[in-house]
């Protein structure tokens, strides 16, 4: 017997069958040998979401993003994949919230409240949710309150617009111009440009709200689309929504009148660059909260509403 | 000598300037030959290269390495060598510089009596070491 | 002027130095390469070649090898381990000190250790059958050399490298656990996700590849240093030196390129 090929024998064995061994033991780690379990989520923005962003259930690691893509309708699908094993803690009243820490990577946090409800079906979608959104839905309550109020205040009876739009009245003549008789009642075409923008960014307002105000109704009705507290929270805003909907709406109108009527130039003008300014303002803020809004809260859309 | 290392190469050459690889036995050394010249198996190789030493009458050698081989054994082994190489032409390439313990002339002979080759063995040395071959 | 112009000569005459080797090298595997792709190579006495060669550069120093690895992975589990818990990022510990000892400093170790030991015998080796003529000799057999000598020392410093390299991988993965939870298997399964987290395809390759890049580099080198040694025996010590400063510098080449493609 050859005592050298003996002893590389052993050894190339050895190491064969260790690294045989460890290879299967990665292979069962990485969940190889298990079913992988999907899940995708509907997001507003991929904002911090990339492959590889751990999914965590009680701080553990249980799953990962692979994939981020669009659907039809231009929103974000996050396509998350866990491991068999994994799967018994999503639940049908899991909620995944995006957390994204002052230090470290962001992850994706599933809290699952009742472990006893039914587990969610392979290749579900469900929401994905900024990180602690129903804790700062009073906060945007609160803004969108003081916006109204603003707008509110703008339109009253006896309101700025009102009293400018009686002392527009009084402004005569007939002018010629590219912005017609506005021209005259601003004195220059850069300030009746002026005045046109804020209508346009008022009408433009009016739109978004619109549009905020469908998705929240989409998601108000969608069966398990939020929790019950921040649905709540959300009719509130719905409403709010509404509100500040009309007022514009109105100030609009006064604003279209304003346009047609024929009155004194002189007089008009000052009132009408202070109700513009406000007018500006209070749009600005609406257009920052309606952002802010829409990057919180996912849009909601058909395929997501169809949840089991 | 540069006569000698200009030799064509069909000629199988037995030198001190083309020594033994020092950390092979005799045998693995000339077995060397056929195993990745002709591609024998390892064994034939060893069986060919034992046969030859046998025929030289020195198969003792055969696991020895060339550190401890005397002079007379490392050009038996070199010898060897060259005869596996089955070239027409045999240079003997001054012996008298590998084989100074023996008187070499009467060991060259015979040791070509031994091995029984066809072909001829030619022996270059030196003019005034000419005398040593008359016999 | 003069100087000036001396010193860009010696800078290039320096420059051409490096591509001649570099050349000189990359030939030389390359020609290993091909030489591995004729059926004629593979047979029993090359295989037989190649198990001594692993039998000297890896199965000899087995014992030693796993002693160092062990005392070197307890050092460095102690010192993460400890600097981690004063910091208060524990969770993080287990997956530094695989990441440091398993992915970058145990192959670079051993990769120094084959370089040192079986690096310096074969650039050694190699440099005496050129300036003893045995190189010569085996030309005039019609042996080539690089079948029996260059080629088994190859596969055998890669294959001894990786296995040496894995082996004390998985030594420092058994004794981190060791460190971390102790004798018991409760963290059994944290530990395996934190590996399962670490190892995905793309590193277990790359921890592969760098550990036959290291094999190559502690032969190829040497041999090729070796084969350039001028006919002269006092210029044996000179072409060891050469040749293991070569070594090492692709030792730490290599280990900085794969950093860099592991972290940027």
């Amino acid at each position: 017997m050859n005592k050298l090929h003996f002893k590389v024998g052993l050894f190339a064995a050895a190491s064969l069958l260790l690294a045989a061994i460890f290879i299967v033991y990665l292979l069962h780690a990485r969940g190889f040998f298990e079913k992988t379990f999907h899940l995708q989520l509907a997001a507003a923005s991929a904002d911090g979401v990339a492959p590889g962003v751990p999914v965590v259930f009680s701080g553990i690691e249980i799953g990962r993003v692979t994939t981020l893509g669009l659907n039809e309708n231009g929103g974000i699908i996050i396509h998350t994949e866990f491991l068999g094993r994994n799967a018994k803690w999503l639940k049908e009243n899991s909620t995944f919230t995006l957390d994204k820490p002052i230090v470290g990577g962001a992850k994706i946090r599933v809290d699952s409240p009742d472990l006893g409800a039914p587990a969610l079906p392979h290749n579900a979608t469900m929401l994905l949710l900024t990180s602690d959104i129903s804790k700062e839905i009073p906060a945007l309550v609160e803004r969108v309150k003081a916006i109204l109020a603003n707008v509110e205040y703008l339109t009253r009876k006896d309101g700025d617009i009102n009293v400018t739009l009686a002392n527009v009245k009084t402004v005569t003549g007939r002018m010629t111009g590219e912005y017609g008789i506005l021209e005259g009642v601003l004195g220059s075409p850069e300030k009746a440009r002026a005045l046109t923008d804020s209508l346009d960014k008022t009408r433009a307002l009016i739109t978004k709200l619109d549009g905020l105000a469908a998705k929240a109704d989409q998601w108000l009705f969608a069966e398990k689309g939020v929790a019950a507290q921040t649905r709540e929270s959300l009719a509130q805003i719905r409403l709010m929504l509404n509100d500040a909907q009309s007022s514009l709406k109105k100030a609009d109108a006064l604003m279209t009148n304003a346009v047609e009527i024929s009155a004194n130039v002189k007089d008009g003008t000052q009132d009408l660059a202070q109700l513009r300014t406000e007018i500006d303002d209070a749009v600005r803020k609406a257009n920052d909260l309606i952002n802010e809004i829409n990057k919180k809260w996912p849009f909601a859309r058909e395929p997501e509403v169809k949840l089991p | 000598m540069s006569a000698v290392a200009e030799l064509p190469d069909d000629v199988a050459r037995v030198s001190l300037d083309l020594p033994l690889r020092a950390n092979l036995s005799a045998l693995d050394n000339i077995a060397l030959i056929p195993l990745y010249q002709r591609h024998y198996g390892a064994a034939d190789s060893a069986r060919l290269a034992h046969a030859m030493l046998e025929q030289l009458g020195h198969a003792a050698i055969a696991l020895l390495r060339d550190s401890d081989m005397t002079p007379a054994q490392r050009f038996i082994a070199k010898l060897a060598r060259a005869l596996i190489l089955k070239r027409p032409r045999l240079v003997i390439d001054r012996p008298g510089a590998m084989l100074y313990d023996v008187p070499y002339p009467a060991f060259i002979r015979q040791l070509a009596a031994q091995a029984e080759m066809t072909g001829s063995w030619e022996i270059f040395d030196f003019r005034w070491n000419q005398a040593l071959y008359q016999e | 002027m003069n100087f000036l112009a001396a010193s860009i000569e010696s800078l290039g005459a320096k420059v051409v130095g490096w591509f001649t080797v570099g050349y000189g090298m990359f030939a030389f595997l390359a020609q290993a390469g091909l030489l591995l792709l004729e059926p004629a190579t593979w047979n029993r006495a090359t295989f037989d070649v190649v198990v001594k060669q692993i039998y000297f550069t890896a199965v000899q120093i087995l014992h030693v090898f796993l002693g160092y690895a062990l005392v070197i992975s307890w050092l460095f589990i102690t010192i993460i381990l400890s600097t981690a818990r004063d910091f208060g990022l524990t969770e993080f510990a287990s997956e530094m000190t695989i990441r440091v000892l398993v992915l970058e400093l145990l192959p670079f170790l051993t990769a120094l250790f084959v370089a040192l030991r079986s690096g310096s015998a074969i650039n050694t080796e190699v440099a005496l059958m050129r300036v003893n003529n045995e190189l010569d000799a085996l030309a005039h057999c019609k042996v080539p050399p690089m079948q029996f000598e260059f080629l088994p020392r190859l596969i055998g410093g890669v294959v001894s490298v990786v296995t040496l390299a894995g082996l004390a991988g998985l030594l420092a993965l058994l004794m981190g656990y060791l460190a971390i939870y102790g004798m018991n298997l409760a963290g059994f399964e944290a530990y395996t996700r934190t590996i399962a987290k670490i190892f995905d395809f793309r590193i277990m390759a790359g921890l592969i590849a760098k550990c036959a890049l290291f094999g190559l580099a502690v032969t190829v080198i040497p041999v090729t240093a070796g084969l350039e040694t001028p006919k002269k025996l006092f210029m044996v010590p000179v072409s060891v030196l050469r040749g293991m400063m070569r070594v090492f510098f692709a030792i730490v080449a290599i280990e900085v390129v794969s950093l860099a493609l592991k972290y940027i």
